[in-house]
């Protein structure tokens, strides 16, 4: 009976202290779960995405915005590019222009043209002027964004 | 890391479990088994829908429901302890609330969509509220309960979710307009009172009806979630002020008019005038923080059972002394992480209606949590109001795991299609 009793008490001093610190250790985890998850992993980068009935893909490789880095734009006519809300690639940017930049289908070919931008719209480092055709593989630069253009 | 996120809810069931265990060792021999089914049945749940959660199906976020849990677990070790009569039906009320956050997972798509219709939630918000003024019973001294058969409801519980859902709907249809026809008046600057005539009316009712129904805590916080909301749809500091002062000649109004309004203001200025009497509850709770210290008496070891209502609205006042300012610091570190994640989750959102929906939601929970805690440590004067998820109450909790459920369903990246 005493050896009963004994137990019960050490087993609840146990829990006891057990459960204060069942309580900081869930909120240490928490923090350093949630601290590693913020910092964000560009791991689909170079992942096969399913590009069905579009043609061509612009994938984010610079941004100012880092949870952008890696993404993947995929479209058949019409892509616009700007800090506006109504644009199909929003960049939250301070260089970018309201209404930037636009690549559009031309002939079987896509064709870049700058809306009148601020900071102009680069392609291969090399600023544009009216409109211009667009290989695959080359690099646009918006703002502080760049962008690779694949078919 | 997504696998580790199982780890934080296997945490939060050992706190369940340990904290029962506790309370069995006390109870021996005579131990009464009756809660453990349940537990089990609640932990099992818990883990497969973290499980659901962590495939991304129908949310992106792995980090919300753990906490939730925790808040939970915490509660139902906290009831079985205070109230232990009360222990099985508020893990029955946590079983039906995380099935009701699956069905708003579920539905998410469909819900998305019915969010545009802003005049239609307003109206329902309304409702809901009115529903109580006309059919309300009273219990435990506001009478905003709603009895139905066997369970009663709380319709202001849910009247919240409405209201968020309205503000957002409105304002992010027309933050423009309310910020674009100004008119300077002395430093604000004040819209055409036609767009905000809607805005004014849902406040102003909503929380007229609070104060005839003597529910305070509720009117305050719906009253700091539309100040909250509005600042955030249209980013302009006037409209904080002209809450204010709202806000000032409401408190100067009822004051004035309402008994309860006075007693509760008078005990905050001055608890030990009449500590035996009125204000008896806040000081047993004052009482409570003392009694627990840093390390707190232990749990099982203190006497919360002195503060009337220690089960619902005073929750905390037990926590603190049984788990001392170590439990309190924990659990407001959670909430406040918890509307960290909420607003990670808002700034993600693509859609301005989006954003403020789960920045809406994220408040909501943390001003609450804010409001009762403030009250039981005589920061602010005491409103009565749930602790979420830890309170025990039924509609809190389920009104609480739609929040959840929708907040996770916001936090679900949409793919970009072609254009």
């Amino acid at each position: 009976m005493q050896g009963t009793a004994i137990v019960i008490k050490t087993l609840g001093i146990a829990l006891q202290y057990g459960l204060l610190l069942l309580l900081l250790y869930f909120v240490y985890k928490l923090m350093k779960f949630m601290k590693k998850d913020s910092q964000h992993v560009v791991e689909d980068i170079y992942a096969v995405t399913e590009i069905s009935n579009v043609e061509a893909v612009l994938t984010v490789l610079e941004a100012a915005d880092q949870s952008m880095v890696g993404q993947r734009f995929a479209f058949s006519n019409h892509i616009s590019i700007g800090r506006g809300n109504d644009n199909d690639i929003v960049l939250n940017d301070s260089f970018a222009s309201h209404h930037h930049a636009e690549i559009a289908l031309l002939n079987n070919l896509y064709v870049i043209e700058d809306m009148g931008s601020v900071n102009k719209t680069y392609v291969n480092n090399e600023p544009i002027t009216g409109r211009q055709y667009l290989q695959s593989g080359d690099l646009i630069s918006v703002g502080s964004a760049t962008f690779e253009f694949g078919r | 890391m997504k696998t580790k996120s199982l780890l934080l809810v296997a945490v939060d069931f050992l706190i369940m479990f340990a904290g029962l265990g506790i309370i069995m060792l006390n109870q021996y021999p005579n131990i009464d088994y009756s809660p453990m089914p349940w537990a089990l049945g609640a932990a099992v749940m818990g883990i497969v829908i973290q499980l659901f959660l962590v495939k991304g199906r129908y949310s992106s976020d792995i980090w919300v429901f753990p906490m939730v849990l925790f808040f939970s677990s915490l509660g139902i070790i906290m009831l079985a302890r205070l109230k232990p009569i009360l222990c099985v039906p508020q893990l029955r009320w946590l079983m039906i609330g995380m099935v009701v956050m699956l069905g708003v997972l579920y539905f998410s798509r469909q819900l998305k969509n019915m969010m545009q219709y802003q005049y239609i939630l307003g109206i329902c918000t309304l409702v809901v509220l009115c529903l109580s003024l006309l059919f309300g019973v009273e219990i435990g001294g506001s009478k905003n309960w709603l009895v139905l058969g066997p369970i009663s409801v709380q319709p202001s519980e849910f009247g919240k979710i409405l209201l968020v859902l309205f503000l957002a709907a409105f304002l992010s249809d027309h933050g423009e307009m309310l910020n674009a026809a100004k008119r300077k008046f002395l430093f604000l600057d004040l819209p055409p009172i036609r767009f905000i005539a809607p805005l004014l009316v849902i406040w102003g009712i909503a929380i007229l009806m609070f104060v005839v129904q003597r529910d305070l805590g509720s009117a305050l916080l719906f009253f700091c979630m539309a100040v909250f909301m509005t600042y955030m749809g249209t980013g302009s500091k006037s409209y904080v002020f002209i809450a204010m002062l709202f806000f000032g000649l409401g408190a100067a109004v009822s004051y004035a008019f309402f008994s309860h309004v006075q007693v509760r203001f008078n005990i905050w200025l001055d608890p030990w005038a009449d500590p035996a009497g009125q204000a008896y509850q806040v000081v047993q709770s004052l009482f409570a923080f003392a009694a627990g210290g840093v390390w707190g008496t232990g749990f099982t070891h203190g006497h919360p059972g002195l503060i009337p209502e220690v089960h619902t609205d005073f929750i905390f006042s037990a926590v603190a002394e049984e788990l001392g300012l170590l439990g309190c610091t924990v659990i407001m570190m959670v909430y406040v992480m918890l509307f960290y994640r909420g607003i990670m989750i808002a700034m993600n959102c693509k859609k301005e209606l989006h954003t403020l929906v789960a920045a809406g939601f994220s408040i909501a929970l943390f001003t609450q949590a804010f409001i009762i805690i403030a009250g039981v440590t005589k920061f602010l004067p005491l409103t009565g109001i749930t602790l979420p998820f830890i309170s025990y109450g039924g509609s809190s909790m389920v009104s609480g795991f739609i929040m959840i459920g929708l907040l996770l369903s916001l936090s679900k990246k949409e793919k970009v299609h072609g254009a």
